[in-house]
């Protein structure tokens, strides 16, 4: 699966990176990178952790 | 088309208002959807319904968030009241002083405000909790933040509570609201950037509307938002989180034993008393839901309380439990329409979490007064009693 960010969305409350801190971070302007974008195993549990938890639905899931 | 269960209760009934959770309860058993014929409202009731509805803009719209058409018609042209793709920019206007990245300059004096203020609570012996910290503390931040001064800091309050009891139904509520929210939007249609303190937030959106940023004539809206959104609700929660560690000593020895758990009981306070207990949409096309159906143009009732308190999605979920960290509760909302002051919000309630952990030993709670309200629920009065400093 790939994790897709709807970036204009995305306002760096920063919960994805707390659920998948191997798979995202915020930069230090608070902008927030995809450090991993394509997933599977555990780290597909860790994606969807920060998919389900982000406060504005600015990521989502699909279809490699 | 099947219609959904009816129930006759009046959902802004001052019991219910009081004490919700026995009747979310009740209704949550009977459906995920309940049509209320008194209130002329489908209200959702179950934590997956009700998450759904708030990510689906497109059939749940947020142009009837409201539960009277004059507050829906005052609402136009916000970004709380828009869909997208005009919320979008509405948004981005709205939330980018409000964005964690944005307030990150800030911690460092909510921190030191909240510590000297409660430090002093703590050293006092006894205090009224409402007045002294739950208001005094975010009409501060909120007025430094924005740069509000004068009068204008000093009617935050009747303001703030005036703007969501309009929201509400046409109810003696509502009515005597109106006039005072209508003080509250004179002033924002009036307010120039002088009337704002150097160097605030407030200042910048006026200097982002010269610079053409923003559209003309949008400063006065956000400022209007700010105030409606973030004076009331952050008065409930910190209200709340002194009544719940006062309720639960044991719950406030685990957090003054390990301050990593701040995050997570905020989370647990904001999950198990919702500050805002109703908020509205409407549905732009017949709605099926769990093989009922909300027809199209119905207006919708979000109970973010029931939802909270689903035991399809939390186990125990009656139970206050500041170790659950229920990081996807309901009451910031979810989706584009999402609390834009979260972060605000967290900065405040985490500074006084964190100061009571370091300053308090114990409190003791002798009396508390709640009075119902259209849109928020909170203490209108917490005596603690006895108070141990650290």
């Amino acid at each position: 699966m790939r994790i897709e960010l709807d970036r204009p969305r995305c306002e760096g409350h920063g919960l994805c990176e707390e659920a998948a801190p191997t798979l995202m971070h915020l930069d230090d302007d608070g902008e927030l990178v995809i450090d991993v974008p394509e997933v599977d195993g555990a780290d597909l549990d860790a994606a969807k952790a920060a998919v389900r938890v982000c406060p504005v639905a600015a990521l989502r899931l699909a279809a490699a | 088309m099947t219609a959904p269960l009816e129930s006759d209760i009046d959902i802004w009934d001052d019991d219910i208002l009081v004490d919700p959770y026995p009747t979310y309860a009740a209704l949550r058993e009977q459906a995920a959807v309940v049509h209320l014929p008194k209130n002329d409202l489908y209200v959702l009731t179950r934590y997956d319904v009700i998450r759904d509805a708030l990510g689906d803009p497109e059939t749940f719209s947020s142009t009837s968030i409201g539960f009277n058409p004059m507050v829906n018609e005052a609402l136009q042209g916000t970004s709380l009241a828009s869909d997208p793709p005009i919320h979008t920019q509405l948004r981005a206007t709205l939330s980018q002083n409000l964005t964690p990245r944005a307030l990150r300059g800030l911690k460092v004096i909510i921190d030191q405000k909240a510590d000297k203020l409660v430090a002093e609570l703590a050293a006092s012996g006894s205090f009224e909790a409402i007045d002294s910290l739950a208001r005094a503390f975010p009409i501060e931040i909120v007025a430094d933040l924005i740069g509000f001064q004068g009068h204008v800091k000093d009617n935050m309050l009747r303001w703030g509570q005036a703007a969501m009891q309009v929201i509400g139904p046409l109810n003696q509520r509502a009515q005597e609201s109106f006039p005072i929210a209508g003080e509250l939007y004179g002033w924002c249609s009036s307010v120039t950037a002088e009337d704002l303190a150097p160097g605030s937030i407030g200042r910048g959106i006026f200097d982002a509307e010269t610079r053409g940023d923003i559209p003309q004539g949008s400063a006065g809206h956000i400022i209007h938002q700010y105030l409606g959104a973030g004076v009331d609700t952050t008065i409930a929660s910190i209200g709340n989180i002194i009544a719940l560690f006062g309720h639960h000593p044991e719950q406030f020895e685990l957090v003054r034993e390990n301050p990593d758990l701040v995050p997570a009981a905020f989370a647990e306070v904001l999950r198990y008393w919702a500050p805002v207990h109703i908020w509205g949409r409407k549905a732009t096309r017949d709605v099926e839901i769990d093989g009922a159906t909300i027809p199209a143009g119905a207006q919708v009732g979000i109970l973010f309380g029931a939802g909270n308190r689903d035991p399809r999605h939390y186990g125990n979920p009656d139970a206050f439990d500041v170790k659950r960290n229920p990081v996807d509760h309901l009451s910031f909302g979810y989706g584009p329409h999402g609390c834009a002051g979260q972060g605000l919000a967290k900065l405040e309630a985490h500074a006084i979490i964190e100061a009571l952990a370091r300053r308090v030993k114990s409190l003791t709670i002798s009396d508390e007064v709640r009075e119902p309200s259209n849109i928020t629920r909170s203490f209108e009065l917490l005596q603690v009693e006895k108070v141990v400093a650290a």
